[in-house]
């Protein structure tokens, strides 16, 4: 790959590692608008590992420089920018919107500076080198669900998404494995003006006069809300089951969607109540810290301090970006709250799946779905 | 086909519902534009107000909504009065200097309620009488939006005869249309003004409070139903009584019964629909006979 002389001057943080004195790490994270709820989900992920590990990342004391993402590609950019050239920091993590991490791709790609993602993640973004994610690509929770409602719906299912690039991103991914797992759809799959359906009667009267023996649903954030409650409110919830990306029930939607809530099955690569080894180690240490349960953002941001922790250590001696980012290559297994998982060649997760069901008021786990990503 | 015909049935009763909560809040906005000349966009601010309100104040009675309901007449008198002082200044001046004057307000007022508030939707469950669903022509529908549309009827009814029919809506149209002459009969033009505002300020705040259930308060709903409101207001006409509600029903049903029939087009229905009034009258479809 070529770089020009420009950006090898100006950009990199490549004044050396100065030996045993902290690392700078960016949080480029929503501290305002729309997606702020999110962004303090994820910092306090990454700061509860940093805690729990004596301030120290691979050995290193850790400085954390915040950068406020904003709501949109260009508040994102700028905040970016700030980080690389003017904090220039050893890495960034964070990133809530698939615009931003769009917008940003060069900036990390030229100044050769490991972005380990903790969210946004679209399909589109491939053949990155310095870019990673420790959540999922945007199409796999809907890859999850796709056989399983297959099997189990007994007829044919409603597909219904917020008309933007993730819900057709979700669709996309369910039907890659729901249709050849020989499962039937109740006519077209519908997308909803977004964000301006705020009243979904007219949808959900469709979905009734449709005959539909399951639903599947992609909404986040406010429009989920409005779907559940509605859709409790039309009389749909306990007639027919709804599905959705883990997105519908997680977090700060779930308190506002209250009861309605109740039965909804989702799909995501994490539950707060998994019984394994390093979820007893992170989930009751959230919930104590912050006062909520822990949602995969927070879970995803931890694993992203882990995978700098690791990365840091083995860097060894020599600590730039760029042997940070070759140690992330190869850091191999992560012993998750989520459980084990190891990036693919893309960057992104071999990981399990998990059915998840909302009983009074909380994500339980029902079971797995199996491994995805690999 | 029973099921569906009966299913768009329940769709035109949403409409209406839907249609009288576009109504209560855009009367005031299109009565302050058309009578005072002032176009305030921060109308939808109040309407996120009320609806804050609402969720401050529900605590599941009945009570709770009346009071809450009182808190917002209050609240939105209060807004209307403060935005007639602030715009004030900006009388001669014309729209643009006021729509970024008010755009400003409803910016600032935004960040406030976020702070107050936080960056998520916060539903509004309705008092748990009037929570559940009844039975229409076999479907399930929420008897909160039956009430409200009972109540909302109630209101627009109120407001028809205050401003159409009663002496001081008579009044009102007279200071409109020559201050000078209503002046010189003694009454101070100024105060009936600020009522005009103060009136239409606090029906955006009632709308927020009873609508709170049906558009919860949250980031981004004052600027939707801002949107929502100047289409009806374009729809039906400037400054009349009769256009807000002929508008504000007309909306509602493009929204429900048009989505639900045409959901492939949904996106363009809306500003379809506003195209086509306007090709077909200009004006809107009752415009105020006493500006033009």
């Amino acid at each position: 790959m070529l770089t020009t002389a420009c950006g090898g001057a100006s950009l990199g943080t490549g004044d050396g590692d100065q030996q045993g004195g902290p690392v700078k790490i960016g949080l480029l994270v929503p501290q305002s608008g729309t997606y702020k709820a999110l962004g303090d989900d994820m910092k306090q992920g990454f700061e509860l590992y940093v805690k729990q590990h004596g301030g120290k990342l691979g050995g290193r004391e850790v400085q954390i420089v915040i950068a406020d993402e904003g709501e949109t590609a260009d508040s994102g950019k700028a905040a970016a920018e700030k980080l690389v050239k003017q904090d220039r920091v050893l890495a960034v993590s964070g990133v809530v919107s698939s615009a931003t991490i769009n917008g940003v791709k060069d900036l990390f790609e030229n100044s050769r500076i490991p972005l380990v993602g903790s969210n946004a993640s679209p399909t589109t973004l491939t053949g990155t080198k310095y870019i990673w994610r420790t959540s999922y690509v945007n199409d796999e929770p809907g890859k999850a669900l796709g056989k399983y409602i297959a099997e189990k719906a007994g007829g044919p299912v409603f597909l219904i998404a917020a008309g933007y690039q993730a819900g057709k991103d979700e669709v996309e991914g369910f039907k890659s494995t729901f249709l050849p797992a020989g499962g039937k759809l109740a006519g077209e799959e519908v997308y909803t003006p977004f964000p301006a359906t705020k009243n979904f009667q007219p949808y959900l009267a469709q979905i009734e006069n449709s005959g539909a023996k399951a639903v599947f649903c992609f909404y986040a954030g406010g429009a989920a809300v409005d779907f559940v409650k509605q859709y409790r409110d039309f009389g749909l919830a306990g007639k027919i089951p709804l599905y959705a990306p883990g997105f519908l029930t997680e977090g700060g939607v779930l308190k506002g969607q209250g009861e309605a809530a109740d039965g909804i099955l989702t799909a995501l690569n994490y539950s707060a109540d998994l019984d394994n080894a390093a979820n007893k180690q992170f989930a009751p240490a959230y919930q104590s810290a912050y006062g909520v349960p822990a949602t995969t953002y927070a879970m995803a941001s931890w694993d992203a301090a882990q995978v700098l922790d690791k990365a840091i250590k083995a860097a060894g001696g020599t600590v730039t970006p760029e042997s940070v980012n070759a140690a992330i290559a190869k850091v191999g297994d992560i012993d998750s709250p989520r459980g084990t998982w190891q990036f693919n060649s893309g960057g992104t997760p071999v990981q399990p799946w998990y059915l998840r069901e909302v009983k009074q008021g909380a994500n339980t786990a029902v079971s797995e779905l199996g491994r995805l990503g690999g | 086909m029973t099921g569906w015909l009966d299913g768009n049935l329940v769709s035109v009763v949403d409409g209406v519902a839907f249609g009288l909560l576009l109504f209560t809040i855009a009367v005031g906005l299109s009565l302050v534009f058309g009578m005072m000349d002032v176009l305030n966009l921060a109308h939808g601010t109040l309407y996120l107000a009320g609806a804050y309100v609402a969720y401050a104040l529900s605590d599941g009675s009945v009570w709770g909504l009346v009071l809450a309901l009182a808190a917002g007449a209050l609240v939105g008198g209060m807004g209307g009065a403060a935005l007639t002082f602030l715009t004030r200044p900006l009388a001669r001046r014309g729209h643009l200097d006021q729509a970024v004057l008010t755009l400003g307000i409803t910016f600032i007022v935004a960040d406030l309620l976020a702070a107050a508030f936080g960056g998520e939707v916060l539903p509004t469950d309705p008092p748990t009488a009037l929570r559940g669903t009844v039975d229409l022509v076999g479907h399930a529908y929420p008897v909160y939006r039956l009430v409200f549309i009972g109540v909302a009827a109630a209101l627009a009814l109120l407001v028809h005869l205050v401003f159409e029919r009663s002496s001081l809506g008579a009044l009102v149209r007279a200071a409109v249309a020559d201050r000078d002459m209503v002046r010189a009969l003694g009454v101070d033009v100024r105060k009936v003004l600020y009522g005009i505002f103060a009136s239409g300020a606090a029906l955006a705040v009632v709308g927020g409070v009873l609508g709170a259930p049906i558009l919860g308060p949250g980031p981004g709903v004052d600027e939707s139903v801002l949107v929502l409101s100047l289409v009806v207001v374009v729809v039906g006409g400037l400054g009349s009584v009769r256009g807000a509600l002929a508008g504000a029903l007309l909306i509602g049903q493009v929204q429900t019964l048009g989505v639900a029939l045409l959901p492939e087009y949904a996106p363009f229905l809306l500003f379809g629909t506003m195209l086509l009034v306007l090709v077909v009258r200009p004006n809107g479809l009752i415009p105020s006979a006493v500006r033009t």
